[in-house]
């Protein structure tokens, strides 16, 4: 086991340098710069400014000095907000995000597995075919469809929950709700069929029928041998999920106007601010592939078979 | 005799007609109601799509200034064009009456706009104009732009799927066939690739190549492009791993038949059904990744449109103007319900053994 970690977390890094490498070569050989933008600026303000950010070095130059910058941690200053260094800008923006992502993934989760367990329990039932048929509308109807059509029912028609952030007519607690749910949505579908597909399999094993077999009850069955077996894609699954809730936290963050590091993404990437778009992919990369590497070790612990191929 | 050769004779020396794959096929799909439903939407959105400059529906570009934000309706745009001028003088109006003595330059000002409305519409053809989806902010049609911006959905759609399927094909054929360490090195770009937060890779790249505020639609099919054949190559290298040690591939090697042949017209024939499972349901998710670009203002731009910026630019006004959110939107989710029926439905079809999976 600890070799199959060992092996699984010395993969994380040609990825991470692909991704650090890929980005920095990417933006750099775009056309137009950081001060493109900026209309009638002099030839010699330009001159200062690129020395000042080193930009008048060899490309080469400037990848390995941003590379060693990068593995201290620091990401350097930010081209576009000249008074704000990346870090300051991330740091500020991240913990709303990452509140509003582990939310979502937290509801998707745990409605996700209950109403899977309830429609493969009750297969061809009216509870299966209402919750597959939310879990198609959830599927189906893209992010940026569900996010304003909540917001035009629940705030605007009905008025019961605020329209965005900083419109806190509730309580703190209210503001969080339809950008949670909307962000959750397509994942909760997902697991929902997923777990309801799994379980229904499960339900067919020979061991669960020895189960059955031996005289236990139906609620043990499910509890203790269904469930564990039929986790597994959910789990696997969560991988894929993590990097979903990445870019859509971008749509729900536009749309419910969050000032998370998702709109600091699309705002950066519209303003050529190199460095913070550097930051960014390296720090959405960082963590999906973290999530990819946690998610490998506990589906290992629960198939072990995994590890020893 | 020649009726006799595609005559089998089953177990109990009965003669049987073959069936072929797609027949079997085509006749589970025929029983799935919601997949042949999705189907038959799929058909009607691609001809109304393929056939809509020759549809008697207005320009989606033209600009009648108007017209501007008219509620869907079957009456001529001339008549709800006046109902809502009267309409909003009838809105002052009652505000005045509630005290609002400051509205009364206001009130002035609906009054002739009204009359001027009313004068312009006598002489002019547009006043017989029906929109029955109503029209956006500038009092452009909402059917035919919903109508085009289908079309250039549709069409990213399917570009994205034809270079996925192709690139993803080929690449995890021979990676497949191939096997031993270049198939070891070929999946590690794909594990590697894999591993890119893909979604703002291309965010990157449509960024990158934008000027003005304006992107180009050959690079959105560039970039949705080269990051989606992952999945189908892998999908293809493990069919192609579980078929090449079959007997029929080694009868062909026998022959002597090359590596492309065997690849080509022995292997890839039969993994003709994976694919198309994979091609059907990646078209919709082609769809949803350039509406959200188009969302994010990295897609299609003006003058062109996407359901994806149409549903941006209606969710923007929808407080006032609900339905030019709602149009676009509905049309877009029908046509991916379709797509995603469809999809399921051709799986359960073409692979029974996968019914039931997620």
């Amino acid at each position: 086991m600890a070799k199959f970690i060992i092996r699984r977390f010395v993969s994380l890094i040609p990825t991470m340098f692909v991704i650090i490498t890929l980005s920095f070569f990417l933006i750099r050989i775009a056309p137009g710069g950081p001060f493109s933008g900026e209309k009638n600026m002099p030839e010699q303000v330009l001159a200062n400014m690129q020395k000042k950010y080193h930009m008048d070095e060899p490309l080469m130059n400037q990848y390995l000095r941003y590379f060693g910058d990068v593995l201290k941690g620091d990401f350097g200053p930010s081209y576009r907000y000249k008074e704000s260094t990346v870090n300051e800008l991330i740091a500020g923006a991240f913990p709303v995000s990452i509140a509003l992502g582990s939310m979502a993934l937290a509801l998707s989760v745990i409605f996700g597995i209950s109403v899977g367990i309830i429609s493969a329990l009750r297969q061809n039932r009216w509870q299966d075919y209402t919750a597959m048929s939310v879990a198609v509308i959830g599927i189906s109807v893209p992010l940026f469809v569900i996010g304003p059509i909540l917001q035009l029912v629940f705030s605007m028609k009905l008025g019961w929950l605020p329209i965005a952030w900083g419109s806190r007519r509730f309580s703190e607690v209210l503001w969080g709700l339809l950008p949670t749910v909307t962000l959750s949505l397509p994942f909760f579908a997902y697991i929902a069929r997923l777990s309801r597909a799994s379980i229904l399999e499960v339900l067919r094993a020979d061991y669960v029928r020895t189960a059955r077999a031996k005289g236990l009850s139906e609620s043990v069955v499910v509890a203790k041998h269904v469930l564990k077996g039929a986790l597994l894609p959910v789990v696997s699954y969560l991988g894929p999920a993590f990097a979903g809730i990445i870019t859509g936290s971008l749509v729900v963050e536009s749309t419910f106007a969050i000032p998370g590091i998702g709109r600091v993404f699309v705002e950066s990437a519209l303003n050529r601010d190199y460095t913070l778009i550097m930051a960014e992919v390296i720090i959405f990369s960082l963590l999906l592939v973290v999530m990819n590497f946690l998610v490998d070790i506990v589906y290992g612990f629960l198939d072990p078979r995994i590890a020893y191929k | 005799m020649a009726n006799e050769n595609n005559r089998a004779v089953n177990e109990f020396n009965q003669q049987v007609k073959p069936v072929s794959l797609w027949a079997d096929a085509w006749k589970r799909l025929q029983k799935n109601r919601m997949a042949l439903a999705g189907l038959w939407i799929t058909v009607l959105f691609a001809i109304v799509g393929i056939a809509a400059p020759v549809l008697p529906i207005a320009d989606y570009q033209k600009v009648e200034t108007d017209f501007i934000n008219l509620p869907p309706s079957l009456k001529p745009a001339g008549e709800v064009a006046l109902s809502e001028a009267s309409l909003n003088i009838d809105r002052i109006q009652s505000r005045i009456v509630e005290g609002r003595n400051d509205l009364l330059p206001a009130l002035e000002q609906a009054k002739a706009s009204y009359d001027k409305l009313k004068s312009d519409l006598s002489v002019k053809s547009t006043a017989n104009n029906v929109y029955i989806f109503g029209t956006d902010y500038l009092g452009r049609d909402m059917l035919s732009r919903t109508i085009y911006g289908g079309r250039i959905s549709m069409l990213i759609g399917l570009i994205g799927t034809i270079t996925a399927v192709l690139i993803g094909v080929i690449y995890g054929a021979v990676s497949g066939y191939l096997g031993g360490r270049i198939d070891n090195l070929m999946m590690r770009i794909v594990d590697i690739m894999y591993g890119l937060p893909y979604m703002l890779i291309v965010i990157i790249l449509m960024a990158m190549f934008m000027k003005e505020g304006s992107s180009s639609i050959f690079i959105l099919f560039i970039a949705i492009a080269l990051v989606s054949w992952l999945t189908q190559a892998r999908v293809v290298r493990g069919q192609i791993m579980s078929l090449k040690n079959s007997e029929f591939v080694e009868a062909a090697r026998s022959m002597g038949a090359s590596t492309a042949r065997i690849i080509f017209r022995h292997l890839l024939p039969n993994t003709l059904g994976v694919i198309i499972i994979f091609a059907t349901l990646s078209i919709p998710s082609f769809i949803m990744n350039e509406s959200f670009l188009s969302f994010l203002g990295l897609g299609v731009s003006a003058p062109l449109a996407s359901w994806g910026s149409l549903v941006k630019e209606g969710a923007d006004r929808m407080e006032s103007f609900p339905w030019q959110l709602l149009v676009p939107a509905t049309a877009m989710t029908v046509f991916l319900f379709a797509m995603n029926f469809l999809g399921d439905g051709l799986r359960d079809a073409l692979d029974p053994q996968s019914k039931n999976r997620a």
